[in-house]
Order: C-alpha cells, then sequence, then structure tokens
C-alpha cells in the first residue's frame, strides 16, 4: 500500500475523508538516516471494500504539536495518549494528554530509541516501604471536582469480574454508575519494544502471548506481514494448515470467553463444561504442534514440521462431538431467562456509533453489519472455502453472545473442509528467506545449511520497506505494521490490538448502569488483557 | 440441663480466646488498610445516598402498617361482620389510590436507564 | 516429660495436618499462566480434591497466593500490598517463567521475578505450566506445609517458623528420566 505522506497542518483535512480510524502510530526514526525526527503513522479503513490507507505524518522533532484528531474520530483519544506515553510527542486539542500504558512516575518514553530496552539495563527492581507509598500514593484516584455524595469505587487490578489486571474506577451515585474511568497499562509487557530487539524470527514466541487465548493465531497475523516484506508465496497445504489450526483456536478463545462471560452472569456450571471442551482441542493442538497454549508453530514461510500421521481422527472425532454440546449450551444458558434479562438491551451500540469508536469483529457484526475480513479480504486461503459470517440486529450483550456462537459453529465447517481437501505437498515455501528453511534439503545441500544456520542464528535479513497487514482474529481484527530496514531486526512492530478500541467505548456503554449491567458489559466485550497493553 | 448451657458457653469463650491468642500475627502498614483490590481508596464510604432510597423505605413502612391493620381485622372479621368490612374496604381504597398515584409519577421506576444505541447520555 | 514433648508434637501435626488440607488460593492472576490455573481448577483436572476448594476473592480469607503470570512494574506495588493484607499463615507459589525470573521478558515494564517483592514458597516453571505441573506444584507445597512448624501462639513461645529444605525436584527426577529409553516418534499423532 502506498502511503500519503501530508503535513501536520493538512491532516485534519485529510481525515475527514475516511471512514473509520483504524491506528494511530509513531515511529523514532533517529537511527537510521532521516530528515524529521518522527514519523506519524495513521492507518484509516474504509469498510465497504476493506481498504486500508496509511497516512504518513513527519514530525521534525519532538516539540512539535500534531493536531489532535479527537475532534473528527472519538477513538483517537486512547491512541494519542499512548504515543505521548511511549513516545512523549504532543497532540494539540487532546482532552486528556497524561500516560496510558506506564506509571505516573515513570521518567522517559520506552518507545524512544534512546530508552534502555532490557529491565536488566536498568538496575534491580527494588520496593522500599517509601516507594510502595508513593506508588500507591499515585494510584489512588483523585477526582477532579470536590463535592457531592459519590462513592469512588476501585473495580481494582485484582478482580475476578475483570479477567485479568485491568482497572476501573467507577464513580457511583447510589446503584448507579456515573462515569468510568479506565485505567490500563497494568499488563504492558513491552511487544512492541521487544520486535525491535529480536530477530524477524525468534519473535514470534511473543505473538503468541499478545492474546493469549488465540495462540498460534497471533502468529499467523505476525507472519503474514512478514511474508509480505519478504514477497513470499506460502505453499497451498501450509496455508490450509495454518488456517485449521487458526479456527480451531477460535473455537478454544471463544469457549473461555463464553465460559467466563455465563460465570459473570452467575451460571456456575457452564464455565466446567466449555473448559472440558477447550481441553479436546488443545490434545489436538498438542498432538500436532507439541504446545498447548502457546505452540509458536508458524514460521516465516510456511509451519514448523509437517501434519502428523492421523491428524483426521481426532479432528473429525471433535467434529462429532461439539455440535451436541453446542446445542446443549443453548438451551443451558442461551435460553435462561436470567441470562437474557441481564444481557438483552445492556450495552447496546449500533453500527455508527461501533464505527465512530473503531470496533471490530464480533462487536460490529452484531449491530448488522456483516464485515468480516475473511471475506472482505481474504489471506491464507479463506477464499477457496465456504462459510458464513454471522450477524445479529441490535447490538447489546445478548447478540454478541448469539454472534459468537455462531462464530463457532461456521468454525467447525471450515475445520471440516480443511481436513477433507487437504492438499498435498510442502508444508513451507521454497523461498531464500523461509526460516528454518525444509530439513531434507538441509542436511543434503550445503548452501541450505549455511542458509539455515545463518536464518536462525543472525536473523533471516527482510528487505526495507513497511508492511501492514490485518487478519480477523477471534476478538476483532489484528494488525501488524512491520518497518523494516533491511536488516535482522524489525525497526518498528506496532501492533494494532481489537481489545484497545473496545475498551475505549466502555466508558459510553455502561453510564447509568449498574455494576451486574457492567459486570455482563465486560464480559461481552471479550477483551484480553495482554491484547490490550501488549 | 443449666450445665449443658454453661457447658456451651464455655466451649465458645475458649474457641474465641483460642481464635484469639493461637497463630502468629504481623501487622505491615497495608494490614489494616480495607481490601479495595490493591489500592488504596478514594473519599470516604459514609456518603449520602440518593432520595430514592429513602422514598422506599418510606412506602414499605406505610404499606406494612396497612398490612398490620388489614391483618388486625381480618382476625376479627367475624365479629365485625359487613360493618367492619366496609370499613376495610374503604381503608384499603385510600391506600390503593395512594399506591396508584405512585406508580403513575414513577415514584417506583428506581433502576437503571439503559442506554438506548445512539442515545448521549 | 516426654509424653508431654510427644502430645505436643502430635499437636502440631494435628494443625499441620489440618493447614496442608484445606490450602485456599487467592484469587490472582496476572496473565497468560492464570488460564492455565483456571484449567486446572475445573472439571478435568479438578484442584478441588487436593483441598483448594474455594477461591477467595478477598486476601483476608485466602491461604496461598499464587502468582500466576508476569509481575509488571506497574502492578508490582499493588501485590506487595496484597500479600501484607493477607494473615498468616501463608504461602506464596510463583508459577510459569515470567514470575519466577521474568522470564522471556527482559523488558523495562517487567520486574524480573515476584521474589524480588515477596517471599516465594514454591516456583513452578514452564510457559505456562501445564495444569499438571501446577498441581505438582500445590502437591508438593502441600507436603512442605505438612513439615512445618510454626509458632503455637504469637503471646507467648517462640516465633520462630521452621521449614523443611525446599525440594529441587530436577535433581530428584533426573535418574528416573535418565533410564528413558523409549521415545515417541514424531511423526506419529
Amino acid at each position: 500500500m502506498n502511503p500519503i505522506v501530508i503535513k501536520p497542518e493538512e491532516l485534519l483535512e485529510t481525515a475527514k475523508n475516511f471512514q473509520m480510524l483504524y491506528d494511530i502510530t509513531a515511529v523514532d526514526e533517529t537511527v537510521r538516516t532521516h530528515t524529521h525526527d518522527f514519523t506519524m503513522v495513521y492507518h484509516f479503513l474504509s469498510l465497504k471494500d476493506a481498504e486500508f490507507t496509511c497516512v504518513k505524518v513527519p514530525v521534525a522533532n519532538e516539540n512539535i504539536e500534531v493536531p489532535s484528531l479527537t475532534s473528527v474520530f472519538k477513538n483517537a483519544d486512547w491512541y494519542e495518549r499512548e504515543i505521548y506515553d511511549l513516545f512523549g510527542l504532543k497532540f494539540s486539542g487532546h482532552p486528556d494528554l497524561r500516560r496510558i500504558l506506564m506509571p505516573e512516575s515513570w521518567v522517559g518514553h520506552p518507545l524512544r530509541k534512546t530508552h534502555p530496552a532490557r529491565a536488566t539495563e536498568m538496575g534491580p527492581y527494588q520496593l522500599p516501604e517509601a516507594k510502595q507509598d508513593y506508588e500507591q500514593g499515585l494510584l489512588r484516584y483523585k477526582p477532579k471536582e470536590s463535592g457531592g455524595d459519590y462513592l469512588y469505587l476501585n473495580l481494582g487490578p485484582q478482580h475476578p469480574g475483570t479477567h485479568g489486571v485491568l482497572r476501573l474506577i467507577l464513580k457511583m451515585n447510589g446503584e448507579i454508575i456515573e462515569e468510568i474511568i479506565p485505567d490500563i497499562g497494568y499488563h504492558h509487557r513491552g511487544a512492541e519494544k521487544m520486535g525491535e530487539r529480536q530477530t524477524w524470527h525468534t519473535y514470534i514466541p511473543y505473538t503468541d502471548r499478545v492474546d493469549y487465548l488465540s495462540g498460534v493465531m497471533n502468529n499467523l497475523a505476525y507472519l503474514l506481514s512478514v511474508e509480505q516484506l519478504a514477497g513470499m508465496q506460502i505453499p497451498p497445504r501450509a496455508q490450509m494448515i495454518r488456517v485449521m489450526l487458526c479456527e480451531l483456536f477460535r473455537i478454544a478463545s471463544h469457549l473461555v470467553w463464553y465460559g467466563t462471560f455465563v460465570q459473570d452472569i452467575g451460571a456456575m456450571s457452564p464455565v466446567f463444561y466449555m473448559f472440558t471442551d477447550r481441553e479436546h482441542i488443545l490434545k489436538i493442538i498438542e498432538g500436532i504442534t507439541g504446545g498447548r497454549m502457546h505452540p509458536s508453530w508458524f514460521r516465516i514461510g510456511g509451519v514448523a514440521h509437517d501434519l502428523p500421521e492421523g491428524w483426521q481422527q481426532p479432528i473429525q472425532d471433535f467434529l462429532n462431538y461439539f455440535p451436541k454440546r453446542l446445542a446443549e449450551y443453548d438451551s443451558l444458558v442461551m435460553q435462561n431467562i436470567i441470562l437474557k434479562a441481564r444481557t438483552k438491551g445492556v450495552g447496546a451500540y449500533n453500527t455508527e456509533e461501533a464505527i465512530a469508536w473503531g470496533v471490530t469483529g464480533p462487536g460490529l457484526r452484531a449491530t448488522g453489519l456483516g464485515f468480516d475480513l475473511r471475506k472482505a479480504k481474504p489471506y491464507s486461503g479463506y477464499e477457496n472455502l465456504e462459510f458464513d459470517i454471522p450477524t445479529a440486529q441490535n447490538g447489546d450483550c445478548y447478540d454478541r453472545a448469539v454472534v459468537r456462537i455462531e462464530e463457532m459453529r461456521q468454525s467447525l465447517r471450515i475445520i471440516e473442509q480443511c481436513m477433507k481437501n487437504m492438499p498435498g505437498g510442502d508444508y513451507k515455501a521454497d523461498h531464500p528467506l523461509t526460516t528454518p528453511p525444509n530439513k531434507d534439503r538441509t542436511l543434503v545441500h550445503i548452501e541450505t545449511l549455511i542458509n539455515h544456520f545463518v536464518n536462525v542464528t543472525w536473523g533471516p535479513v527482510m528487505p526495507a520497506g513497511d508492511s501492514f497487514h490485518a487478519i480477523e482474529a477471534s476478538k476483532g481484527t489484528n494488525a501488524y505494521y512491520l518497518v523494516s530496514d533491511g536488516g535482522t531486526h524489525s525497526y518498528r512492530t506496532r501492533i494494532r490490538t481489537p481489545s484497545f478500541p473496545h475498551l475505549q467505548m466502555l466508558p459510553l456503554l455502561a453510564k447509568g448502569a449498574t455494576i451486574s449491567d457492567l459486570m455482563a458489559i465486560l464480559g461481552s466485550i471479550d477483551f484480553v488483557l495482554a491484547d490490550l497493553d501488549r | 440441663m443449666v450445665w449443658i448451657y454453661c457447658a456451651a458457653v464455655v466451649v465458645v469463650i475458649l474457641g474465641m480466646l483460642g481464635g484469639y491468642f493461637l497463630g502468629s500475627q504481623h501487622t505491615e502498614k497495608a494490614t489494616r488498610v480495607p481490601y479495595e483490590s490493591g489500592i488504596v481508596s478514594t473519599g470516604s464510604a459514609r456518603v449520602r445516598f440518593p432520595v430514592h432510597f429513602y422514598l422506599i423505605g418510606l412506602f414499605f413502612v406505610v404499606f406494612d402498617l396497612e398490612s398490620i391493620f388489614i391483618y388486625a381485622w381480618s382476625v376479627s372479621m367475624r365479629t365485625l361482620g359487613w360493618n367492619g368490612f366496609v370499613r376495610i374496604s374503604v381503608f384499603i381504597s385510600v391506600l390503593l389510590v395512594g399506591l396508584v398515584y405512585f406508580l403513575k409519577t414513577g415514584a417506583l421506576d428506581i433502576g437503571p436507564k439503559l442506554r438506548k444505541p445512539g442515545e448521549t447520555l | 516429660m516426654k509424653s508431654e514433648s510427644f502430645m505436643f508434637a502430635k499437636l502440631q501435626d494435628l494443625i499441620s495436618w489440618g493447614q496442608k488440607n484445606s490450602v485456599w488460593p487467592f484469587n490472582f492472576g496476572l496473565s497468560c499462566c492464570f488460564v492455565e490455573m483456571a484449567t486446572s481448577l475445573t472439571s478435568k483436572f479438578d484442584l478441588a480434591r487436593f483441598g483448594s476448594e474455594v477461591i477467595r476473592g478477598t486476601p483476608r480469607e485466602a491461604d496461598v497466593m499464587i502468582v500466576a503470570g508476569t509481575v509488571f512494574v506497574k502492578m508490582a506495588p499493588v501485590v506487595r500490598h496484597l500479600y501484607d493484607q493477607m494473615l498468616e499463615p501463608k504461602w506464596v507459589i510463583s508459577m510459569g517463567s515470567c514470575a519466577n525470573s521474568g522470564g522471556m521478558y527482559d523488558i523495562y515494564s517487567v520486574v524480573q521475578g515476584v521474589d524480588k517483592i515477596l517471599p516465594v514458597d514454591m516456583y513452578v516453571s514452564g510457559c505456562p505450566p501445564r495444569p499438571e505441573a501446577f498441581m505438582e506444584g500445590l502437591l508438593l507445597l502441600k507436603d512442605s506445609i505438612g513439615k512445618e512448624r510454626r509458632p503455637i501462639s504469637w503471646v507467648a513461645g517462640s516465633q520462630e517458623i521452621i521449614r523443611p529444605e525446599p525440594l529441587n525436584m530436577r535433581e530428584l527426577k533426573s535418574p528416573l528420566r535418565m533410564k528413558a529409553n523409549l521415545l515417541d516418534e514424531p511423526n506419529r499423532y
């Protein structure tokens, strides 16, 4: 895709031509040949034809303030705060520019090239009592207005309902939530900075842990972007193996969502059933890849090994076993009157609001718009598979649940087609940048052996350029924007995760609701903390 | 029978004393702080409640007393005869008018107002 | 005299037996290891049969804090705060590579191991550890709790906690593993 380069002054005018703001990020150019210190990179999405447009705004130095897009797109808020936090670039006209991912007491801007990456470069971490008190004092919420009889409640980092370390500050008037202030960053693992230190090949395990329920699907998002840089064609067998494993992980991720969602609503038994089903899937995954939750099994150019002998039988057993269970869950869970009373009409939004806030995935499809990247812009062999895109009408918690359950059924269809029509052939591309190369060639040809050695130890050298690729992950659309400088490491790895804009919408959805509605809304948004904070 | 009672009291006292004295203790700065998911809390928990909770309590008292009167009448229904029936019907109908007034003015609608799609609150 | 110390030892055994068979975990998952911990509590692996019946949401009622997942710099004061709010007797299991030593995240926002801020009783390694591995860690902790000697009262008596020697499972299992000579074929399911 060819980026449009504009000046900061033209930004607001240019931005008005686009439908959805997909991502805002920045690149610190100071370590390579540059004319300006930073580049602001905007990605916009047009839903009609699934076209991504990249707009670049050069920023000469750190004192220049780019106009904020919050007046045009509502979801620009957190993206710009993240850039301020991690790069130190300010935006003029932003309502509330402060740190979002790092603690308030942090000095420095982590994604700048001058900031150390390793914790071992920064001295051992110590927590004496004075520091503990200071940090806790900073974490304590200070309300802007005083007076009024509001109760400020921390739905804190440690809470079973938030599915991880997310902090929500609730301003309660009696039982009604007047305002929610989400405080994220408790799960920031610096995956983007890690990309600048790892080679293209050794970064794959880090991608697994970004959306930790989807395992191998994250590998696919990253590798499609890398393979686009390298200009590789993936053989059909590798593509179909990838699709099959991705769909198995989609079902596994949706099962965890399903179990925890209904557990938050109050149903105690279904979570055990769903986790047992997930064990069946993990057994298949373990038999094929060797790992349960984080297999890291895809490689640049294909997959790590071929499918083992006898792989079809367990999948056929699962395909026979699972539809009955889904039908049972429909009657056990989805037709339960308490669940319906707690989720129908709760947390509802329409398509226009979803697009304004950057919502993709089941959250968008539940409002009626059938946008799915697997159909709109197919990748990795999805164009040869037959499946439907489930949609619903109301956009409330119940409809999002309905859409995800139907997605599980469609994933079963895809897996069945993959199993029956698996083509023969190579499971890795025949390209010099495939890492590691085909083993039987490695053991015979000296050039392939040298290539294997160099690529695995030093790293494959990807051609210089930018690459952007998005896939339909289980939570929404997941995109990787990679900037390569012609080296073994990425110059900038940007992971656009779906949970970040979804959670930004939470204050809008939960205002005026009670805490029990908030639990239903949090469950139905289906975010994963590592997906949110990376 | 008294000794069983005394034995029970002694057992309970022993249990409470044992619970206090046995085991080890520690006190760090954070130990006695109220638990709020790991963060120090903001503000006091002694805030004034919205007034509709008070209204609900008041309505409960009124209708509860009404039911006590009706109970008193129902116990002595036969003695009071038709005269008493007419009087209690007047009493109930007066309070029924009050209930209809509450329902119409929405005094009992205190639940959350869920946001409809597209609405700005 | 001898019968008194015998009774005392039996009493301590009784107390330790009670403590070790009802180790209630604290609902404290940070990251991906939390999902494997939750899996070990579900019906296929069922941690409840070993006494970890209830997960307590508040630290005051919990016995063991299972630090499952990466300890982040922003989260570290909160972890310490919650640990201080737990009541004696309490234990800490560090689950997963990130909690043991920072794992593969040698990065600015991750504390390199939860033992930088808390005393840890049991380290379970893995990324994430399988539910069976985690259960083994919990069972070993239970054994270790059974062998502990804790002070009877804070009012009188020695306040020292006598812990058993920590085990190194790799050394203990190594002789058995060295004997293995039948390995799976890699290409068969």
